[in-house]
């Protein structure tokens, strides 16, 4: 099996990785490094996003990713939304809210608003829904999760 | 005893919040133990087959491969369930698309991958039956050999014959429901070690520890003291995760290769091979006056409850329970039968038969109220269950929390305002209305109780040793709050412990909306001991006599006036060796002078919840598209506990009944396939959520409820669809009786129309 090594940088720490080629980033991140914040509830098959990381900036599922594709690249995961561990105040909104029931899908949830709110940091509701709408739920109904989204958005830009 | 309620109702944020929102929350499968071996399953390509052969020998030559297990290796029974039909790992024949056959564990995943697919197997394929009616016929492919017919059910009240020789119009109908997925997040997942000492632990996410550890050991041959149960944070369950079989699977392959063993579904796998609601066919034949009271109801059902029975004979019983509704009809006759088939079982599922039942009596009372030119709110509030009324049961209703009619009462104002919104250019608007009952408890003559412990903690702290797992749903913050509340003392000085077999009492399955009523119980018994104890020891201690000293919001006070903190007993207590340490149990009351004796076991039900919902809808006629774009959601949870919980269950069940009207359908595909992905298995997303969803919550307090509190978790998500179903129609006119409302139903309805 075709190995390689990859070079890139993992919640701001420069990595060197040789691996097998044909493995994802989901299962690197979960298996090589111990990240288990990005979680499989599809099987692998990029339909829930609850792997949901950013790359260079842009909300993917870590597991369409091969980790070839990595190379160069800078990969924020979960664990590193905050260096120092603490809540983020994406996190904190999705605490506040009630957004968070059995907490599957929270991890990837928060990276896909870390993306939007990113990009457009004061979204309207339809903006929202759509940003999470690669990102299944079947707990609270989204009604909450779009609320600590607003909260969230509220509060950065507060914050700015 | 504090009587003020300062914890109660209160928004208090569930404790695990944090850890999931950072990703530190473990689940099951983010376990890292040291040499964890991971084990798969070749599962059944066909619906049914003769097992002619499995040769295992290629497969272990494999690098990795460590051993290949098939059912002949089980040490113990090879079959569990209820009903304990169900093979762990089929035995000589296959009865579904996905039945686990053989078992590979390899040092890796890739490598038992790689083995799995170097198992041959020889298969004589079979005949299979998978519709029930079909299944029920003398010359259908036998599923099991006791006869396909799993059980049957039977209810009657008054005289059917007589109640439709006087009704002025009888009317029938047939209403199909289809297979849907509970689809929580976390795959079925389990991690067991075996242990020297000939112990094995087994980490499970589940609804039903207890029940698991049970049958592990009875697969393995061992006494249940050697068999430990555990849980980490669980990702959601819906009634599927009560189920044992891939925790028994992870068993088995743990014993046999005496090391530690993973194994985590796929979603085709979850799909496949673990229980889904039920598909139902209902017939029903309604007897009414031309003013609107119904006084005849004939039902039949029929449920394809699959290959293997899970809990189907229990949704069966409940199902045949709920056919007639929330409604007073004083002639009725159900007759339900739950049927094997060749198809993925079906089991326990949010609702648990209700939603299936109130689809099709929700649906035919509005079709009643248009032949009748009625009103939809009035032809309801003509027959609504009240106090005293007699149910099919031949139960006597007899709630303190009376929520019917104010409930109907609201919601005709929903209607009414609905009604005034008009349609987007181009669509059709519609409001339709459906009312709800759910069932509360496990039902008559089946244990019903449910176990924990209280420790008062040496600094002060109360620790609660739950009986029971949180499956996401908030039962440990609830817990929190009424043994906060039943102390005095503040949230975050009430802590809970993780869950082990080995170091809880049997906290009963996490089902039928119980949990709330039945742990919020055995909070306040167990509250009351702990003080009691509390009073002992300081009594003992400082010589006082004990029917003088009180207790309020952690603190004593003393004959002369003086106060101490808790903490200066309980430390002491601890430091001899004796902490305080309680029972605190409750059980679900099946009052025999009322409960009717008559029926089964797990007949009847005595305990109800109910609810209202109204949906208005904007269609595409064209198209055939129908956007829910209100949605108003009225139910009586008796007093609320946990506020933000409380719409939290709320949302969700609104949106997964959203799916049930509309999207998701478990169909068998043209390629002779299921659908087992979420690409064709359409799950609602945030795109699907009405713009305005309106929670209503009426809080009659339950007299012998915790804090007056009921249940929650079911109902709402029972009225949603038939809701639905009704705002279609009234937008355009298109009666669908067979769930899911597709684009392509409502095209071919109104062809058919046009």
């Amino acid at each position: 099996m075709n190995k390689l090594t990859v070079h890139f940088t993992l919640n701001q720490q420069s990595i060197r990785l040789e691996t097998l080629a044909a493995r994802s980033l989901l299962d690197v991140l979960r298996e090589d490094f111990a990240l288990t914040g990005a979680k499989d509830s599809c099987g692998g098959d990029g339909e829930c996003g609850a792997c949901t990381v950013l790359l260079d900036g842009e909300a993917v599922n870590a597991c369409m990713v091969l980790i070839s594709q990595v190379e160069g690249r800078h990969v924020l995961t979960i664990e590193g939304l905050t260096p120092d561990g603490s809540l983020h105040p994406i996190q904190n909104a999705y605490v506040q809210a009630g957004a968070i029931q059995c907490g599957y899908c929270t991890p990837g949830m928060v990276m896909a608003t870390k993306a939007l709110l990113d990009h457009t940091p004061q979204p309207d509701e339809t903006q929202i829904r759509e940003a999470l709408a690669g990102n299944l739920c079947r707990c609270t109904g989204y009604t909450k999760i779009v609320q600590a989204v607003q909260f969230a958005a509220a509060e950065l830009h507060h914050d700015n | 005893m504090t009587t003020n309620t300062s914890v109660i109702g209160k928004p208090e944020i569930r404790k695990d919040a944090a850890s999931k929102a950072t990703g530190k929350a473990q689940y099951t499968a983010d376990l890292q133990p040291e040499h964890a071996a991971y084990a798969v399953l070749v599962r059944s390509p066909h619906h049914h087959a003769d097992i002619l052969s499995i040769d295992k020998t290629l497969a272990l030559q494999q690098p990795g491969v460590i051993a290949v297990i098939t059912a002949e290796d089980i040490p113990g029974l090879k079959t569990f369930g209820l009903i304990p039909d169900q093979p762990a790992l089929a035995i000589n024949e296959v009865r579904h698309i996905g039945e686990p056959v053989v078992l590979v564990v390899a040092t890796d995943k890739a490598s038992a991958q790689y083995g799995a697919s170097k198992v041959v197997m020889e298969y004589k394929k079979l005949e299979a039956v998978l519709d029930p009616i079909e299944a029920l016929s003398d010359v259908s492919p036998i599923v099991h050999p006791a006869g396909n017919l799993l059980s049957q059910f039977n209810v009657d009240s008054g005289d059917l014959d007589s109640g439709f020789s006087k009704a002025d119009i009888v009317f029938e109908e047939t209403f199909t429901t289809q297979r849907v997925a509970p689809a929580y997040m976390e795959m079925e997942t389990s991690l067991a070690s075996y242990h020297p000492d000939g112990t094995i632990s087994v980490w499970v996410s589940s609804q039903e520890p207890f029940i698991d550890r049970a049958r592990i050991a009875a697969t393995l041959d061992l006494e249940v003291e050697k068999v430990h149960v555990l849980s980490t944070v669980i990702g959601g369950a819906f009634g599927g995760k009560e189920d044992s079989s891939l925790a028994i699977i992870t068993a088995i392959a743990t014993w046999i290769t005496k090391g530690t063993v993973r194994m985590v579904n796929n979603r085709s796998e979850s799909f496949v091979a673990h229980p889904k609601r039920h598909p139902v066919k209902i017939h029903l034949k309604i007897g009414a006056m031309h003013d609107g009271t119904i006084i005849a109801l004939d039902g039949k059902v029929w449920l394809n409850t699959g290959a293997y029975a899970s809990y189907g004979p229990a949704v069966g019983s409940l199902l045949t329970e709920m056919v007639a509704g929330p409604y007073n009809i004083p002639n009725v006759t159900i007759e339900t039968k739950v049927v094997y088939t060749h198809t993925p079982y079906s089991g326990a599922m949010r609702g648990f038969g209700s939603p299936q039942a109130h689809f099709a009596i929700e649906s035919a009372i509005d079709m009643l109220a248009e032949r009748l030119k009625m009103d939809a709110v009035e032809i309801r509030r003509k027959n609504i269950l009240q106090t005293g009324d007699t149910l099919p049961t031949r139960v006597h209703l007899n709630e303190t929390a009376l929520g019917l009619e104010p409930i109907l009462q609201q919601a005709s104002a929903a209607v009414e305002r609905l009604r005034k919104v008009k349609a987007k250019p181009g669509k059709h608007s519609g409001v339709g209305l459906a009312l709800a009952m759910q069932s509360m408890g496990l039902g008559n003559g089946i244990p019903d109780n449910s176990n924990h412990r209280l420790e008062w903690l040496p600094d002060g702290r109360v620790l609660i040793h739950l009986g029971a797992a949180d499956l996401g749903q908030g039962l440990v913050t609830v817990a929190e709050q009424i043994t906060a509340e039943a102390l005095g003392l503040p949230f975050n000085q009430i802590v809970t412990s993780p869950f082990n077999t080995h170091a809880v009492p049997d906290g009963g399955v996490v089902c039928a909306s119980r949990m709330t009523y039945l742990v919020g119980n055995a909070m306040i018994a167990g509250a009351r001991l702990l003080i009691q104890e509390l009073i002992d020891q300081a009594a003992t201690l400082l010589n006082q006599p004990k029917d003088q000293i009180t207790y309020a919001c952690g603190r004593i006070t003393l004959p002369d006036g003086n106060t101490l903190s808790a903490s200066e007993f309980t430390s002491r207590a601890a430091e001899k060796g004796n902490p305080i340490l309680v029972e605190a149990s409750a059980c679900f009351p099946y009052p025999e002078a009322t409960t009717p004796q008559h029926l089964p076991i797990g007949m009847p039900h005595v305990k109800f919840l109910f609810g209202a919902q109204v949906a208005r809808v904007e269609v595409d006629a064209e198209l055939g598209i129908v956007e829910v774009t209100d949605l108003v959601a009225i139910h009586d949870p008796g007093k609320v506990i946990n506020r933000l919980g409380a719409e939290g269950q709320i949302e969700s069940g609104v949106v997964m009944g959203i799916g049930y009207a509309l999207y998701e359908d478990m169909n068998l595909k043209s390629n002779n396939q299921w659908i087992n992905n979420f690409t064709e298995y359409l799950l609602p997303t945030s795109l699907d959520v009405p713009a305005n969803l309106e929670i209503q919550m009426l809080e009659y307090p339950e007299a012998d409820g915790p804090y007056g509190a009921k249940g929650l978790a079911e109902i709402c998500t029972v009225p949603t669809a038939p809701a639905i179903a009704n705002a279609v129609y009234n937008a355009i006119g298109v009666r669908v009786k067979d769930l899911p409302i597709t684009p392509e139903k409502l095209y071919q309805a109104s062809q058919i129309r046009s």
